[in-house]
């Protein structure tokens, strides 16, 4: 999200380097001079996680929505299916093994007329970044975590969604094994949609659980965007 | 960490007095008598796990992402990558060890590098001397 016309918080009063800049410097020479990782490494991660964002995962939805024997699999094997979006949890560059700190356990929650599901990680703020990228902000605030579940319904209004009486709101608590997307139910007005069309409606936020897909809506609920002091260039 | 002036000093507690938890009943140390099995459970709940406690509802942000933040990110991961330690070991240090009040207060990515000094200190990869003359030296260069 880049809407700088709403920026809420500018960046905080800081020293022109931080401490946190310092000592981050600091620590990534040492482990390197110490030979606990090279340079090249560590360019090679940075590199991996400029590749990373939601588009397979809205792919993933998309193809299900095409496809039933597809959405069957993603239900039944959410690693296997997605292969089908290029992502491949098992022996995913750069390590060959997959990363170290998503396992490989994605589980697609599929909504149904009756059923809204939404995913949280209480106990840190685990997230399926493989196929998803980096979580956003407030995914990782001690409030959503408290909250989302023991009021969601209140929660997914403060985003703008109002889940009807009749339909049951399931909270998934993610782990550091277990990461989970939402397959939200595709909306009315997109029949004969290509899966390139329908993937752009299946936002990060969708994906999530606290939004819906909406014919037209191809961005992630309208938050205010705190300001980096230095901020990693798009 | 030394404070060379008494404005120093005096700065340096008032704020570590802002730190200090809000404990809503005096505690000092208290006899192992005072401990029944309620409070025990509660002091013995770690600060991560923060699942269905109260709170109210705020406003939720985006955030742009600072340069060290991502950088720390692949430097934990290179860390696991290369054999220093487990994602399951950086998330009970990161998330558990730090304590409440470093757990709230320091930002998300805070956690993690912090973290990611102390296990090349406590490993012994390096020593504390040489981490902070590293931390003196790359200050220097801002100087």
């Amino acid at each position: 999200m880049s809407d700088h016309d709403h920026d809420h918080k500018p960046a905080p009063v800081v020293d022109e380097v931080s401490d946190f800049e310092i000592l981050e410097v600091a620590v990534r020479e040492l482990a390197i001079e110490k030979g606990l990782f090279t340079m090249d490494d560590h360019r090679t991660w940075t590199e991996y996680i400029h590749t990373l964002g939601p588009t397979p995962a809205a792919r993933l939805v998309a193809k299900a929505w095409l496809d039933p024997e597809y959405k069957k699999l993603c239900i039944e094997d959410g690693v296997t299916a997605s292969r089908e979006v290029d992502i491949d949890w098992v022996t995913s560059p750069p390590t060959q093994f997959g990363t170290p700190s998503d396992y490989c356990n994605l589980r697609v929650l599929a909504d149904t007329p009756t059923l809204k599901h939404v995913v949280v990680c209480t106990l840190c703020s685990c997230y399926p970044r493989p196929i998803l990228g980096q979580s956003p902000e407030w995914y990782r605030t001690p409030n959503y975590r408290r909250r989302l579940v023991r009021w969601p319904r209140q929660v997914l209004s403060e985003f703008g969604l109002q889940v009807p009486e009749d339909v049951e709101v399931r909270v998934a608590d993610s782990n550091q094994k277990t990461r989970y997307i939402v397959m939200p139910n595709r909306p009315e007005g997109t029949d004969g949609w290509t899966e390139d069309q329908l993937t752009e409606i299946v936002t990060r936020d969708c994906l999530i659980g606290v939004a819906v897909p909406k014919p037209g809506v191809t961005s992630n609920v309208k938050l205010p965007v705190m300001k980096a002091a230095n901020p990693v260039p798009h | 960490m030394s404070s060379s002036t008494r404005e120093e000093i005096l700065r340096h507690l008032d704020a570590v007095g802002q730190l200090q938890p809000a404990l809503h009943k005096p505690t000092q140390a208290p006899a192992p008598t005072e401990i029944d099995h309620t409070l025990y459970r509660a002091y013995t709940r770690s600060a991560h796990d923060v699942g269905g406690e109260y709170d109210v509802p705020i406003e939720y942000h985006e955030k742009e992402e600072e340069i060290w933040e991502l950088n720390t990110f692949a430097t934990c991961e290179c860390l696991a990558w290369r054999g220093v330690w487990s994602a399951e070991e950086r998330r009970r240090r990161q998330n558990v060890d730090v304590g409440q009040t470093q757990y709230l207060g320091l930002p998300y990515y805070g956690r993690w590098l912090m973290t990611a000094a102390l296990i090349m200190v406590d490993k012994q990869y390096v020593t504390l001397s040489e981490l902070s003359d590293k931390i003196e030296e790359v200050k220097n260069r801002h100087v």
